[in-house]
Formats: structure tokens, sequence, C-alpha cells
């Protein structure tokens, strides 16, 4: 009868500490890493293609060309803007805000032609098309290469 | 002590257990959920630009195709990779983006670039898919 209340009082149940120690750790894993995870961004272009038109007064867009330099000098209607080494290109991106805004004033578009030299870095278009990107500007095309012969 | 603060009798509240584990259960999932939501698929060789003001990826899972184009430093050419398959001759991709895209109209490619990729390779990139037909493409670049 003793033996059989030894047995009884040891304790083989569910042990609450250690699980709250584990469960802690992993949760204090996954927040360091949800801070530091990736995620995969995009930013879309539109080739040259068919446009249809049905017959609506069509508003003619506010083109603007923005050149890439070789050594990422960045100009917009041959001003430059901004230095080669500056990745968040303040000075662009405040002006292309405020083209976007006058064109959506006037209830026009603003439609931006990227041109680049054959060796500019495809990180630079990016910083541009990131400029874009936070001045909600959409309407883009790429050309590389001098339009001059 | 009436209530349910805790339901000592010497009045002292007591420090609740069960609680506790459900909101750190519910915080665990809600942290695995965000990090493993977003497992990025993409080949380790290319070394993806970053762009944080960009509009997260749209899931479109069967109509969107994936265009890698790895850059070897010092290299003169990029290597084309479609849907996890390498083309030696980047038009050679010409006719499976065209047969795809007759099955899906919305069909659209995304172009996963080195960042050390020259704008050459990318324009090649691009007069391939316009070839193709694809009007609508995206570059992919990463939050951070």
């Amino acid at each position: 009868m003793k033996r059989h209340e030894d047995t009884e009082n040891v304790n083989l149940g569910f042990q609450i500490a250690p699980m709250i120690d584990v469960v802690f750790v992993i949760m204090l894993f996954f927040m360091v890493m949800a801070g530091a995870v990736k995620v995969e961004h995009e930013l879309k272009i539109a080739l040259p293609g068919s446009a249809t038109t049905k017959g609506e007064d069509v508003v003619l867009p506010d083109e603007i060309t923005i050149a890439i330099a070789e050594d990422g000098a960045v100009s917009m209607n041959e001003e430059e803007f901004d230095t080669p080494a500056d990745k968040k290109l303040p000075r662009l991106t405040g002006d292309l805000i405020k083209l976007r805004k006058d064109a959506d004033a006037r209830g026009s578009k603003v439609l931006v032609t990227l041109q680049t030299e054959e060796q500019t870095k495809y990180d630079r278009i990016i910083d541009v098309l990131n400029a874009m990107a936070r001045a909600q500007i959409a309407n883009i095309t790429f050309t590389v290469g001098s339009e001059e012969p | 002590m009436g209530g349910g603060g805790g339901g000592a009798e010497n009045g002292e509240p007591e420090f609740q257990i069960a609680p506790m584990i459900d909101v750190l259960l519910v915080l665990l999932i809600f942290f695995m959920s965000i990090t493993s939501a977003e497992v990025l698929r993409i080949d380790p060789d290319i070394k993806l630009p970053v762009a944080p003001d960009a509009k997260k990826k749209e899931k479109q899972i069967g109509s969107e195709g994936a265009l890698n184009l790895k850059w070897k430093p010092g290299g003169n050419k990029a290597q084309f990779n479609f849907q996890g398959k390498d083309y030696e001759n980047f038009e050679d991709i010409v006719p499976v983006i065209v047969s795809i895209k007759q099955g899906n109209d919305k069909y659209r490619v995304i172009i996963r670039g080195d960042k050390d990729l020259p704008a050459k390779e990318v324009q090649k990139a691009m007069g391939m898919l316009g070839q193709a037909g694809l009007e609508n493409i995206a570059f992919s670049a990463l939050n951070q």
C-alpha cells in the first residue's frame, strides 16, 4: 500500500515552466527574424505596345526625360539632380512629386522616359524607379543608349 | 474579494498562468506567420537591388513568370534563366513565352536582375519580352 502511494506522488504531469521558457525563446527568435525579413517588391513598367482609345478626348501627357549616366549621375530635362552616390535622390523625388501634383490638378498625366547609357548599373535604374514610385508616377518608358545616331 | 482579479483568499491578486500562455501563443503564431509569409524564392547568385518605396509584389500564381538575369563581375554577357531553366541564347525564350501567353492573356513577367547588371542587358530582356508580345512587365527589388 505504501509503495502504491509513493508512485502516486511522483509528478509525471505536464510542466508549465519549461514550456513557457521554450515558447519565450521561440517567440524572441521570430520577433528578431520579423524585423530582418526581406520581401520582394516590384516596380511596374509598360513596354511600348498598341494602345487603344475609345473615342474619348485624349489628354496629352506631360513628357519628361530622365537620363542616367554611366557614373550614376541623374539629370531631368538636362538639369543634373543630386549626386551619383545619393541613392535616395531627394531633389529629384521632390521635383517629381511637384510635377505629378501639377499634372493631377490639370487632369493630365506625367509620362517619364528613362534614358540610360549602355553601361549604367541596374541598381541605379532601380534607384530612379524607386524615386518615381515615391512620387506615384506609373507611366514610364525605358530606353537604352542615346537617341542621336 | 469578488471579481475575477485573482481570487486569492488574502486579497492579493495572483499571477494567472493560463491567460499568459494564451497571449504568448497568440504572439508566437503572429510572429511565425509574418516571418514565414514571404519566403524569397530567388536565385542566390542574384543580388537584387533595394527599392523600399516600391509596391509589395502581388501574388499571381500561374499568371506570372520570373526572368532571372545573372551577371558575373568581369563578364560580358548576362545569363538568362526563365522559370528555372538556363538559356544560352535569350531569343529562345520568345516562343516559350508566346505559347504561355496564348493560354493566358494576363500573363506577365517579372525581371529579377543582379544590381551590377548593365542597362544594355536589361534592354535585351525588355526587347525580347516585347517580341513575345508582353506589354506589362515589372522589375523585382527588395524592401531592405
